[in-house]
């Protein structure tokens, strides 16, 4: 039995109950009391009436006894000797035996039988004196008109009891009062018990309890703190649900910040979903929800069900439009008595978390794009790829115009539409002829697009171009990389394509004569700059080149080491210092193609191309501007180097400085049909390489014309 | 305990009977869709039924419902792709207690079927 589920409140209870009791006590006894002190009140009233009585039956008696002496009628005495001794004897008998009494003007009252000993023998000896007495009197007033005779003996008896009649009752009235002030005494000392012990009840009530209560506030306060503190301070939004899906009073602060509004006590779970996630998510959820307030699922089992997992939601941004986050929401029972009496709800803002996960999975697929490009582009013949791509950036432009200018009528929108889809798919048809299928593939998606809104000219709008114009931004992307591949593309060919290894090299070519008179003018020229240099070759002996190569060749040669041993070899300890051996590498290899045409190759081991010396040569020559200059790509830093009368060399010797040589180089190359190819790493090597086609008749007279100028 | 396996493709219905049948379950039937199940269920009256959802003939949501109506007290665990969490809290709403997302691992289902059997005795 735990008292009606009382609790902590049962000793409270206990003790205001005991304060009820104690004062239904007084008052009931004090009810008891004050009946008996009336009742006393009128044993003392009536034992003066005995005394008056005794008297008024005396006195009566003697006027009798006179009128009838005097020979008068007594008939009005005679009733009230009567009247007087049948209420004594009355009040006699209701004193000891308890009963009703006439009192005073005629209203009957009840008198309670007298316990007291004292009083008990005062009445017994008051008996003994009225029975003769009383006896003595009712038969005097058997007889409406006594004699004398009769008369004087009643009066001899009165003589003899009236006196000690009235002691008697004197004696009685004492009494009583006695007995009523002794339970008069007896109240007060009830009442004051009473009172007292109600009053110290009440003290322990005041001091006892109230300490408790305060204690108990204090510690509800501290709780109540602690779990303000939890909520103000945790990240995660904190709430409870209950079955009907209202959030509790209680909630953490982030919430607010989480979901975008203040106002979440009590508000409706499911409701506030409606305006941010998909109808079907807030089925969903519903579902799941209740779920979970039923017993029969796992808890643990049903998790990954959570339809609010990751949801994405969408937020009036006050200005029109709207916010997208992603948030979080976990779900855990909360038990009372064995029973699911909320869930605890957990959310999270997720947004950046989500947005970091896209950002990686579009790089890594960014990545395998630009391999899956890079191997397409390997594949690709470079000049028809550089012809491919500015082509792909002009056509991009055009369409992107369009769609910039569609805002116009629906006409001018339906024009567009045609039109972007025209240059589309021509620009398909030439990522596929030069082998960019991923590419071409691509594009023919956005083609799919614009044929839908071609489709649906008649009630096309402005909206409809929005997907277009995305899918172009990711078209433009993909050139742009494609671009950026071609162009790290280009540097690393000239490494990767060192030496092709088409032709045999002949073993005592090395010694051939015009490669000894290369050999000793690169160490001629070496001296003179304060370097050193060595110079291997591969290859066939040049003498052994179709005409005009044979003729022309050694010029360009010549021009190339003169362009190493001055522009590109560092003086010996300069090469020392960056742990090179002292003397400069020149590799030469020439090739006779089974084609009829040649290759060379031409590459030393000097400082490389120096972009910044190009790019300040480039300036103060007036070729480009300081910020051209800043934004200009190594490619095309490298192609000043063919410029005529470029050098970086600040004052001109007959070694170099003058600018001329590679100019003249690549117009005897672009003569021939031929291309030059050049790789750099700077302070590692420079390297040109030189491909020529079989050469055709007319060439001869060009030849003629080399060896005249360039010597 | 007895143990039912439903599932359209062979390789799961083994991996499940292979990493639950070591597992003080008996595995006293395999069915490859709805109506296989409810036979093989009104003749071995098993305790456990995992239950796949996309199936031929009739699928897991139908079989859910026919197993339930002929022994109410049966713990369902639906082994399912998470493409259409809809579906499958359909099933949960239909009286299946658990569910597993496929692909999932051997040390995965055991440990759900674990939890399944655990929070029909406790629960």
């Amino acid at each position: 039995m735990r008292f009606f589920g009382l609790g902590k409140y049962r000793v409270i209870v206990l003790t205001v109950a005991m304060f009820l009791v104690f004062d239904l006590g007084v008052l009931v006894l004090n009810f008891v009391i004050s009946s008996q002190i009336a009742a006393d009140a009128l044993a003392v009233n009536m034992a003066g009436r005995q005394r008056m009585l005794s008297q008024r039956a005396a006195k009566t008696l003697w006027q009798i006894n006179e009128r009838t002496v005097a020979g008068q009628p007594a008939s009005g005495e005679m009733a009230e000797l009567t009247e007087a001794v049948a209420l004594f004897d009355e009040t006699l008998t209701a004193f000891r035996q308890g009963g009703s009494v006439r009192g005073g003007a005629g209203v009957v009252v009840t008198l309670d039988r007298i316990d007291d000993a004292e009083a008990i023998a005062i009445l017994q000896r008051t008996n003994a004196v009225w029975e003769p007495y009383r006896a003595r009197i009712t038969s005097l007033l058997a007889n409406p008109a006594p004699d004398i005779d009769a008369v004087r003996s009643a009066l001899d008896v009165a003589r003899g009891a009236n006196l000690e009649l009235l002691k008697l009752m004197n004696e009685l009235t004492s009494q009583v009062e006695v007995t009523a002030a002794a339970k008069a005494t007896t109240l007060r000392a009830v009442q004051i018990g009473g009172i007292t012990l109600a009053t110290a009840n009440f003290v322990l009530i005041l001091f006892h309890f109230l300490r408790k209560l305060r204690q108990g506030d204090a510690l509800l306060e501290q709780a109540k703190k602690e779990t303000d503190d939890i909520l103000v301070t945790v990240n995660e939004g904190l709430f409870l649900l209950d079955r009907n899906f209202r959030i509790g009073s209680q909630h953490s602060h982030a919430l607010e910040g989480i979901l975008g509004r203040s106002d979440l006590g009590g508000a409706d779970f499911v409701d506030l979903l409606r305006g941010i996630v998909t109808e079907k998510t807030v089925g969903m959820s519903r579902d799941y929800l209740d779920l979970l307030f039923g017993e029969r699922v796992n808890e643990k089992l049903v998790g990954s069900l959570n339809p609010l997992d990751v949801v994405e939601v969408h937020f009036d941004d006050q200005r029109g439009g709207f916010v997208t986050k992603y948030l979080e929401f976990r779900f855990n029972r909360v038990r009372e008595g064995g029973v699911v009496a909320h869930l605890l709800v957990t959310a999270n803002d997720v947004t950046k978390r989500v947005q970091l996960e896209r950002a990686l999975k579009e790089a890594h697929e960014r990545a395998k794009g630009q391999m899956d490009l890079l191997v397409e582009v390997l594949q690709v013949e470079p000049d028809a790829l550089r012809d491919f791509l500015a082509a792909a950036a002009v056509c991009l432009d055009k369409v992107n115009t369009l769609l910039r200018e569609r805002t116009a009528s629906a006409a001018d929108r339906r024009e567009a539409v045609i039109a972007i889809y025209r240059l589309l798919h021509g620009l398909k048809g030439d990522a596929s002829g030069v082998g960019l299928s991923g590419l071409a593939e691509s594009i023919h998606e956005v083609e799919d697009l614009v044929v839908g809104l071609r489709e649906k000219h008649a009630t096309l709008d402005g909206n409809d171009f929005l997907p277009l114009t995305v899918r172009l931004e990711r078209l433009f992307t993909q050139v742009d990389a494609l671009r950026g591949v071609v162009n790290r593309f280009a540097q690393i060919r000239g490494v990767v394509a060192v030496e092709p290894a088409r032709a045999a090299t002949e073993p005592d070519a090395a010694q051939a004569p015009q490669v000894r008179r290369w050999r000793e003018f690169a160490t001629r020229l070496a001296e003179k700059q304060g370097k050193h240099v060595q110079l291997h070759y591969h290859g066939v002996d040049p003498a052994t080149l179709a005409s005009p190569y044979r003729e022309a060749l050694p010029t360009v040669v010549n021009q190339f080491i003169r362009n190493a041993v001055v522009h590109g070899l560092e003086k010996p300890e300069q090469r020392l210092a960056q742990g090179k051996p002292a003397a400069g590498n020149i590799a030469l290899y020439l090739a006779a193609r089974e084609d009829g045409g040649v290759d060379l190759s031409f590459r030393d081991d000097g400082a490389g191309l120096q972009l910044a010396a190009i790019r300040q040569a480039a300036i103060e020559r007036g070729l480009l501007s300081a910020s051209e200059a800043e934004a200009c790509d190594a490619r095309r830093l490298v192609e000043l180097i063919f410029r005529p009368a470029f050098s970086t060399r600040s004052s001109a010797d007959e070694d170099g400085g003058r600018g001329v040589g590679l100019d003249v180089i690549r117009n005897y190359v672009n003569e021939w049909g031929g291309n030059i190819r050049i790789g750099s790493t700077p302070r590692e090597y420079c390297h040109f390489r030189i491909s020529l086609p079989r050469p055709s008749p007319q060439l001869s007279a060009g030849a003629a014309r080399i060896n005249g100028e360039a010597a | 305990m007895k143990l039912l396996i439903v599932d359209d493709s062979n390789i799961i219905r083994s991996k499940i009977a292979r990493a639950l049948g070591s597992r003080n379950l008996e595995v006293v039937g395999l069915a490859r869709n709805g109506h296989e199940a409810v036979s093989l269920f009104t003749r071995t009256r098993p305790d456990v039924v995992t239950m796949d959802l996309t199936m031929p003939e009739m699928d897991g949501i139908e079989c859910i419902r026919r197993l339930l109506e002929l022994k109410p007290d049966t713990l369902i665990l639906v082994v399912s792709a998470l493409a259409d969490k809809a579906t499958a809290i359909e099933a949960l709403k239909l009286g299946a207690q658990g569910f597993l997302c496929k692909p999932f691992s051997e040390q995965d289902l055991a440990e759900a079927v674990e939890e399944l059997i655990k929070g029909a005795v406790h629960g």
